[in-house]
C-alpha cells in the first residue's frame, strides 16, 4: 500500500497478543487465533466473535437520503422501516457490481451503510461523486464507531448477558439500540456466516481510545465461555461465508460481473419507482439473458478447489472458480464459480483442474452448501 | 527463533523444508519439517506421489495443502517411490501432529544418494536456515 504502514482497528492490541496477523485490505488483521477449523466449528455449533472494524461505516443523512440511496443501489429502501436493514449491491452504468453491502435505515432520513474493507475509499468516493442534486450529507464514521460481530446459534444468549433490555426478541435484519457493557451501542441481527448472530456497533469509540471496544470483546469472550466461544479470524470468516454461499467482493463479484450472473437478481428491483445507476444495462441483461452464471461446486474426488482454478467439461474449459476451499462442516472441498448456463443444473458433473490433474466435482445447491435443517439460522432448534 | 521448531539431529533437510532420513534397509524416508507444518498450519489435504514414480532431486513429489495455502513437496533425493503414507489421505493432520514420525510422506529407493546428500543440510545448518526465514 504505497509503503504506508498497515492500518489497525480498535482491537489491534488483542490481535497482536493472541492472533496470527496478516495484511488484508490494508489492515493488519488476525487470520486466526487458534486455528481456522476450531474457530469455524465454534461458530457453526456454538458462538464466535469477529473483529469487523476494518469495514467502512458511512452515514447518509438529509431530506433526500431515501431518494439518494435508491438512486445508488439496486434494492429498494422505500418500504424499509426504521431500524431495519437490507442486503443490496450497487452497480456501475455497465451493470457491474461496485460493491455489495448491508444498509440500515436508522430513521426516515438517515441510513448507515457498511462497505467492504477493500472498498472503503472507492465506495465513499463513488457515493460522494453522486450527491449532486440530492440534499444529503455523507459522513465516514468508521474511526468513531467500533464494530464487532458475534455469530453462532448461542450468540443470542451470549449477547443478552451484556445488554440492558432484551436484544433477542427481534428478527433477522432488524436493529436495536442498547447499552452493551454499559456503553451506548446498536445491535443488528445480521452477519456473514449463515448463522444467527449480531453485528454490534459500539458508539463514540474513537480509534485512538479503543477501551470500550476492548472491554466489549473481553466481556463477550467471558459471557460465551459456557458455549465454547472463540475469538475468530479472517480465515474462519471466509470458510463460514463460503459454506453459506455468500459472495466475497473481489473474488465472486466485481466491477465486471453483474448481479444477474451472480445470482443476486433478488436484490435488483427493476420495478422500483426510481431510476438507479446501472438499471438500463441490467434491463438489457435480463432481456438478452446471461452468458455465464454463478454455481456452487462440490468435489467428489479428493482435493481442495481454490480461487482461480479452471472448470472443465471433458477436454473443454468452461469456466473459472472465484472462491474455493475446504469446508470444515462438510469435510469436503467446495467452491463458487462461473459457468455457461447449460452447466448450471444441479448435479451436472464438472472437472476442476487442481494443479495438473482434473478432479471430479458436481454442481450443487450453494446458498448455502450445508443442510439448512441442521446448520445455519433456519436450523431446527433442538 | 529456531527453538520454536523441532529440528532433530541425524537427518538431512532441504532449503524448501523437507527432511530425509536414511533407513537401515538403504531406503530414504522423507517428509516435511516442523517449520513447514507450522507455517502451513492446519493441513487438510495431502497429494501423494504414485508408487513406482521415478523422481530427480528437487522434483515435485506431491503437495500438502492447509486451509489457506498449497505447498509442493519436493524430493530431497533422487530415486523411485517405493511406499507412500496412505494414512495421510484420511488423516492429513498427522503431519501437524508428528511431522518426523507418523506424518512421513514417502519412502524412496535412492539412485544417487551420496551425491544428493551433498546438496542437503544437516540439523545445525538447517536451524540457521530457519532462523533466517522472514515471518
Amino acid at each position: 500500500m504505497l509503503g504506508l504502514d498497515p492500518r489497525r482497528t480498535h482491537l489491534y492490541d488483542y490481535h497482536k497478543a493472541h492472533g496470527k496477523l496478516v495484511e488484508f485490505a490494508g489492515f493488519e488483521m488476525p487470520v486466526w487465533f487458534e486455528g481456522v477449523i476450531p474457530e469455524h466449528h465454534a461458530v457453526r455449533n456454538g458462538v464466535g466473535v469477529f473483529d469487523v472494524s476494518h469495514m467502512g461505516r458511512t452515514i447518509v443523512e438529509g431530506p433526500d437520503a431515501e431518494r439518494f440511496m435508491n438512486h445508488m443501489i439496486t434494492n429498494d429502501v422505500s418500504a424499509l422501516d426504521p431500524m431495519s436493514a437490507l442486503y443490496t449491491v450497487m452497480c456501475n452504468p455497465r451493470g457491474g457490481i461496485v460493491d455489495d453491502f448491508i444498509t440500515y435505515r436508522l430513521s426516515g432520513d438517515r441510513f448507515l451503510v457498511i462497505f467492504n474493507a477493500s472498498n472503503r475509499e472507492k465506495d465513499f468516493n463513488w457515493f460522494q461523486g453522486h450527491v449532486k442534486g440530492f440534499k444529503v450529507k455523507l459522513r465516514d464514521i468508521s474511526d468513531e464507531v467500533a464494530m464487532i460481530s458475534v455469530q453462532g446459534p448461542r450468540s443470542p444468549e451470549t449477547l443478552q448477558k451484556l445488554c440492558t433490555g432484551v436484544v433477542t426478541d427481534f428478527g433477522r435484519f432488524r436493529l436495536t439500540r442498547t447499552k452493551l457493557c454499559g456503553f451506548d451501542a446498536m445491535a443488528a441481527r445480521t452477519g456473514y456466516t449463515g448463522e444467527d448472530g449480531f453485528e454490534l456497533f459500539i458508539l463514540d469509540c474513537p480509534l485512538n481510545e479503543p477501551e470500550k471496544a476492548l472491554t466489549v470483546w473481553d466481556d463477550l469472550l467471558g459471557a460465551g465461555k459456557g458455549f465454547g466461544i472463540r475469538p475468530c479470524g479472517l480465515g474462519a470468516r471466509d470458510s463460514l461465508r463460503l459454506e453459506a454461499g455468500l459472495s466475497l467482493y473481489g473474488n465472486d463479484i466485481d466491477d465486471d460481473i453483474n448481479p444477474i450472473e451472480a445470482k443476486l437478481k433478488w436484490v435488483v428491483k427493476l420495478k422500483k419507482s426510481s431510476d438507479f445507476i446501472g438499471k438500463a444495462a441490467l434491463l438489457k441483461v435480463v432481456e438478452e439473458g446471461v452468458k455465464r452464471g454463478r454455481v456452487g461446486i462440490m468435489m467428489e474426488d479428493r482435493g481442495i478447489p481454490r480461487h482461480g482454478y479452471e472448470i472443465w467439461d471433458g477436454d473443454k474449459k468452461i469456466g473459472i472458480l472465484t472462491s474455493g476451499g475446504y469446508s470444515p462442516t462438510l469435510d469436503v472441498g467446495i467452491a463458487l464459480g462461473y459457468v455457461p448456463p447449460e452447466y448450471e443444473e444441479l448435479g451436472t458433473p464438472v472437472g476442476v483442474k487442481i494443479r495438473e490433474r482434473l478432479a471430479k466435482g458436481k454442481v450443487v445447491k450453494s446458498h448455502p452448501f450445508y443442510d439448512e435443517s441442521k446448520y445455519g439460522w433456519k436450523r431446527e432448534k433442538g | 527463533m529456531s527453538e520454536e521448531y523441532k529440528i532433530p539431529d541425524g537427518i538431512s533437510y532441504t532449503k524448501d523444508h523437507e527432511w530425509a532420513k536414511r533407513l537401515p534397509d538403504g531406503n530414504v524416508l522423507i517428509g516435511v519439517s516442523d517449520y513447514a507444518q507450522k507455517q502451513l498450519h492446519e493441513i487438510v489435504y495431502v497429494e501423494l506421489p504414485d508408487l513406482g514414480k521415478e523422481v530427480g532431486q528437487a522434483a515435485s513429489l506431491g503437495s500438502v495443502e492447509s486451509v489457506k495455502a498449497v505447498s509442493d513437496v519436493f524430493a530431497p533425493v533422487s530415486g523411485k517411490v517405493v511406499e507412500v503414507n496412505e494414512a495421510l489421505l484420511d488423516s492429513p493432520e498427522l503431519i501437524n501432529q508428528d511431522p518426523y514420525g507418523k506424518g512421513w510422506v514417502a519412502r524412496i529407493r535412492p539412485s544417487r544418494l551420496d551425491a544428493d546428500l551433498k546438496g542437503l543440510m544437516d540439523a545445525r545448518a538447517y536451524r540457521k536456515h530457519v532462523a533466517e526465514q522472514k515471518h
